[in-house]
């Protein structure tokens, strides 16, 4: 299974720069390392963003992908692991936009106002999940690009701002753009129970 | 006492825990005395749980996830074909005769002195690559050493001519090269030959780094990678020495010569901090 097979990453070690050199140089079995190390990583990115497992490996491709056919241009000036982190949210996201929306916001409140382990609140849970997914995607691109590495990736706002290149300021700067948006957008979804249902 | 307007502010960073403590206290003040800002926080964190209570990915298997992505994967120029089967060599002896026969066509222009710039030449890596693969073992390490040399070339012309992004995948073919033939040149035939090589390489990758420092614009990822490849010929030489085999004579070991230094060209002053990067 994959776990057995994980080698830890130790970023920006010499191992991980020889293998990126190999891979941008076109030597596959580099690549597959690489993959090996990292692969479990950006299929989580892609399934806290989508919900499904088939189509988070799929997005996990497109990311290996992306990541082979830029690896030429990659500097050595950026932990590979920020880069691959932003490369995976972008294209989560991305491949969130394009997915229509399937789910009304109506109703799904009073479900939350108990989620435990009967059937219909795991289906609530889903939905609401679904609804949090899309209401990412939704954003401004500035801020959904930097939501998304804390709500997908599960960065620290000092992981975020090395992934982005982007000063610290600014990361708490969106991420406050960002998450007010989402309580406008999400409404009665992020009201804790008792004043939901008293409103 | 904070405003509400700050106070509103600042509450998404004070629930992820990114003020400093006295902010902190500032800010619990004022949510003390404010039944609106204590309800928007909770709000936040209503939000901020949602968030955090994304589930992780079942385990995947890595082997059919490698599997469907190699399918997929573009193909690039390949510096090296590891382990073609002997079956195959026949194959690629006729492959060898019909590039030679397109090379004697092209010959006038896709010399083996075709620079990465050149359109022919991933003509010239092919060839290069199926001379190296057909070659007996006992030659194999005198090819790799004359095409970590001619990488070398490259990356020297190619950084002379501003084309960075060409110097570096040069530098980093050099790199594929030298780690392929690193264990031969650890425990070489000829010693003394081995250890000029290195030297020989060492030389030449100051060159490179000299024609990239010239023009007061040189690339950092050029520059790092020469000094990757230097780490990577110095690591080789230390094995080389620390592997050598000692003579031993009755119980007294004799004492391994005194290493001498490696003839490096002379170092250079770090270019400013200014430089720009392409």
């Amino acid at each position: 299974m994959a776990q057995s097979e994980e080698v830890p990453s130790t970023e920006g070690d010499a191992e991980e720069r020889r293998l990126i050199d190999r891979s941008a140089a076109g030597d596959q079995e580099a690549f597959r390392q690489l993959v090996l190390r990292y692969h479990r990583l950006v299929i989580n990115v892609a399934f806290r963003a989508l919900g499904e497992l088939a189509l988070a490996e799929d997005v996990a491709q497109d990311v290996f992908i992306k990541v082979y056919k830029a690896l030429p241009t990659y500097r050595h000036d950026k932990p590979f692991k920020h880069w691959l982190h932003r490369v995976a949210a972008n294209t989560v996201t991305d491949s969130l936009r394009r997915r229509r929306p399937v789910i009304s916001l109506d109703g799904l409140e009073q479900s939350l106002v108990s989620a435990g382990s009967d059937p219909q609140d795991v289906a609530a849970r889903h939905d609401l999940q679904r609804a949090v997914r899309y209401a990412i995607a939704s954003l401004p691109p500035h801020y959904r690009d930097t939501i998304a590495l804390q709500a997908f990736g599960e960065l620290s706002y000092d992981e975020i701002a090395k992934a982005l290149d982007i000063p610290l300021g600014t990361v708490m700067s969106r991420l406050n753009g960002a998450k007010r948006l989402l309580r406008e957008r999400l409404g009665d979804l992020v009201r804790p129970s008792e004043e939901a249902n008293t409103a | 006492m904070l405003s509400h307007a700050t106070t509103r502010d600042w509450l998404i960073p004070y629930a992820d825990g990114m003020l400093a403590v006295d902010e902190r206290r500032r800010i619990d003040g004022h949510i003390t005395g404010c039944p609106s800002c204590a309800r928007e926080l909770r709000e936040v964190r209503e939000l901020n749980l949602l968030l955090v209570t994304l589930p992780p990915a079942p385990p995947v298997a890595f082997a059919p996830f490698w599997l469907n992505l190699q399918a997929v994967l573009p193909h690039r120029r390949v510096l090296r074909i590891p382990g073609i089967a002997g079956y195959r060599r026949l194959g690629m002896a006729f492959a060898v005769a019909a590039i030679g026969v397109l090379a004697a066509g092209v010959s006038a222009f896709a010399a083996p002195s075709a620079l990465p710039d050149n359109p022919l030449y991933p003509v010239k890596q092919l060839e290069e690559s199926l001379r190296l693969e057909l070659a007996p073992v006992n030659e194999r390490l005198t090819i790799q050493l004359q095409l970590a040399n001619e990488r070398l070339r490259e990356a020297q012309a190619m950084a002379g001519r501003h084309k960075p992004a060409l110097a570096e995948n040069s530098l980093r073919g050099f790199r594929v090269i030298i780690d392929d033939a690193a264990a031969a040149l650890k425990n070489p035939a000829d010693p003394k030959s081995a250890k000029e090589a290195l030297q020989a390489l060492h030389l030449k990758l100051d060159a490179v780094e000299r024609e990239n420092a010239d023009r007061g614009d040189d690339d950092k990822d050029v520059k790092q990678l020469v000094a990757d490849a230097n780490g990577e010929l110095d690591r080789i030489e230390q094995d080389e020495v620390a592997e050598s085999p000692t003579l031993v004579i009755g119980e007294q070991a004799t004492p391994r010569p005194t290493p001498q230094p490696t003839l490096r060209a002379t170092p250079r002053p770090e270019p400013s901090d200014d430089e720009h990067h392409h």
